[in-house]
């Protein structure tokens, strides 16, 4: 074989699967990815300035309490040990315990991690379908009067901070009318700790137990709304910037042409936008798992926002360098996820 | 002939009538920043009624009156007085914030613009990063180097500089494509004359819009941090704080303490927002 054959042979197989091709390469990005985050959650304690034991104990810690926090960090130790240690333990999930309550963070994780995901999944929920209905009639009736009611009404929701609309929302529905229960966390006090029941509201669900659903949905309500309604601006945006795109294209035309009914339509419109909103929903799903901790601390929602801006205000090192793994680990599966769904869903995208 | 034989509009109507027009072109130019100039103005120049930085511990969690238009809080401090003195604070920290972040979107975003196999992983590595739940990182970071106003500064540069670096990338990228920058290349331009002279002016336009969508994320961000108690010393009045303060008395039933700051960071948001849109209409227009 000449030279050039073995060259025209790689190139027919550099083209055979290039689908194949691509999801290996999106998948072998993971390990590297994975190596930056490990070493950036360990290199954020070189960021605190100073001792790190005195700032995290205070001025008044004595010599014993500091050699501890030392030793438990692990700064008496040379650098590069330190640096292996860590990995060692990362890779077999041990991702050290609390400096405060001295519990293992993978426990506490395993705590706050699912009433987190629990509380983002209902509020994107709410704000897909309430950001979709917003920006697919601005799109449809483009450049008319309900396309300018519902810019407006996307551009309010836009400029609220969620944390303030949870307050309106507190005062309004629990103040106010009563229809809301207190702002104390996912269940009523009377009912005891919810920190047993991982997924409160599908676990009460599943195992049909309607009244703690009831009181579980009633807590949820008021922190899923005030989510919900201002990411649902990102989604009235996103839907009719990608739908007027749609609406406008040439297949469009040719529905409308072809007579097809006018809802038919719109859902042809809708399919070809659907890209662009998946991938907004798994970035925002990304950004609101640290992104709801201020809503979960109003609400004493105790999910893994509020549970690692207690450990950064406290300076619980393991807490922020689990609390960044985490996130990051869920990041980069999502979006190793979307890639593929994004894939499967318009093989237009180039597979370079 | 002198100008007089013609019948000229006064100046007045004169003035007018530009005005108008201009409203008309871009009435979100006009009113947004309108109301972003009168709020800045007020922070600084307007009278307060009360000392923001005193409480007073005869008047604590007054309802709003003819005495203390917006009320008291739990301390006793006037809130009418304090929500216009945070405005201090509060925008130009957010306006440096922004100033920051453009300035490290142009100085990595332009010469990123180069297509290479370096410039792409930097993207990527941008990419990562930014998929990250940023507003943790940045208190992580405020929180760990110390509670110091001006580590807000980084916070905000944290999360709006990559947006700016993609931007100002990908719009160099489009524009380097242009007749002009081949150009000039031609003429013997030098990498960095045809970056400087013949790309960074024609980025301003998409600048000036994230400009002011940065200044309304800023205003978040600072709101958000200050509320979580990060770069605030107290007595001094900041929106985020103050709505914190009010958290406490809210579900007790006295409202006023933490709305109107709370309007006030909507009504600076929204203003910010109503710029960014008339902008980028007036540069889609043009």
């Amino acid at each position: 074989m000449t030279t050039a054959e073995a060259a025209q042979v790689a190139v027919k197989e550099k083209r055979r699967r290039p689908v194949l091709r691509y999801v290996l390469k999106r998948v072998a990005i993971v390990p590297i990815s994975l190596f930056i985050l490990g070493s950036v959650s360990f290199f954020l304690v070189f960021l605190i300035p100073g001792d790190p034991a005195i700032t995290i104990l205070g001025d008044f810690a004595t010599k014993e309490q500091i050699a501890h926090v030392n030793s438990q960090l692990g700064l008496d130790k040379p650098l590069m040990e330190r640096y292996f240690s860590f990995w060692a333990n990362l890779l077999q999930g041990d991702l050290g315990t609390s400096f405060f309550t001295n519990e293992p963070i993978l426990h506490e994780l395993g705590k706050f991690l699912p009433n987190t995901i629990e509380l983002v999944f209902f509020a994107l929920i709410f704000a897909i379908t309430l950001g979709m209905t917003i920006g697919v009639i601005g799109a449809y009736f483009a450049r008319r009067m309900p396309d300018r009611l519902m810019s407006g009404i996307t551009s309010v929701l836009q400029s609220v901070p969620d944390f303030f609309l949870a307050l309106v929302g507190i005062y309004v529905f629990f103040f106010l009318l009563g229809w809301a229960p207190a702002p104390i966390g996912r269940l009523p006090i009377t009912s005891g700790s919810a920190d047993g029941t991982p997924f409160l509201i599908f676990n009460s669900l599943f195992t049909g137990n309607w009244d703690r659903l009831g009181e579980a949905v009633s807590h949820a309500a008021l922190p899923v709304m005030s989510l919900g309604l201002v990411y649902a601006s990102y989604f009235a945006k996103t839907a009719r910037g990608s739908m007027g795109t749609a609406l406008t294209t040439p297949q469009v035309e040719f529905a409308r042409a072809c007579g097809l009914r006018e809802r038919t339509v719109v859902y042809y419109a809708f399919a070809a936008s659907r890209t662009t909103v998946i991938t907004y929903i798994a970035i925002l799903f990304g950004s609101l798992l640290g992104g709801a901790a201020i809503v979960e601390r109003v609400f004493n929602w105790r999910g893994m926002g509020q549970w690692a801006l207690d450990g950064v205000l406290k300076v619980d090192v393991p807490i922020i360098q689990g609390f960044v793994v985490t996130a990051g680990l869920l990041t980069l599966t999502l979006f190793l996820l979307l890639d593929l769904v994004v894939l499967f869903l318009d093989p237009r995208v180039s597979y370079e | 002939m002198s100008d007089t034989t013609f019948a000229q509009p006064s100046a007045l109507s004169q003035v007018f009538t530009k005005t108008v027009n201009y409203v008309r072109a871009s009435p979100g130019i006009v009113v947004g920043g309108g109301m972003l100039a009168l709020m800045l103005l007020a922070s600084f120049l307007a009278p307060l009624p009360y000392d923001p930085m005193t409480p007073d511990p005869t008047a604590v969690l007054k309802a709003p009156s003819g005495e203390y238009i917006f009320g008291t809080d739990a301390n006793g401090f006037d809130v009418f007085s304090r929500v216009i003195a945070a405005g201090r604070s509060d925008l130009p920290l957010a306006l440096m914030g922004t100033l920051a972040s453009l300035v490290i979107g142009l100085l990595i975003g332009l010469p990123l613009s180069v297509k290479s196999k370096w410039s792409e992983g930097f993207m990527r590595a941008l990419d990562a990063f930014q998929s990250f739940p940023l507003i943790v990182l940045s208190v992580t970071i405020v929180s760990l180097t110390g509670n110091d106003i001006q580590n807000i500064l980084y916070a905000i540069v944290i999360i709006n500089g990559p947006r700016f670096i993609r931007l100002i990338r990908g719009e160099a990228l489009s524009i380097r494509d242009g007749r002009f920058i081949e150009a000039a290349i031609a003429t013997g331009a030098r990498p960095r004359r045809v970056v400087f002279r013949h790309i960074m002016p024609n980025v301003v336009d998409v600048c000036l819009v994230q400009c002011s969508l940065t200044t309304a994320n800023a205003v978040i961000v600072i709101a958000a941090l200050n509320f979580l108690g990060i770069g605030v010393s107290p007595p001094t009045p900041t929106w985020g704080s103050m709505v914190q303060v009010g958290a406490q008395a809210i579900s007790t039933g006295q409202w006023w303490i933490a709305i109107w700051p709370g309007v006030a960071i909507f009504i600076a948001i929204a203003s910010l927002n109503m710029l960014a849109n008339g902008i980028q209409r007036q540069v889609e227009g043009s």
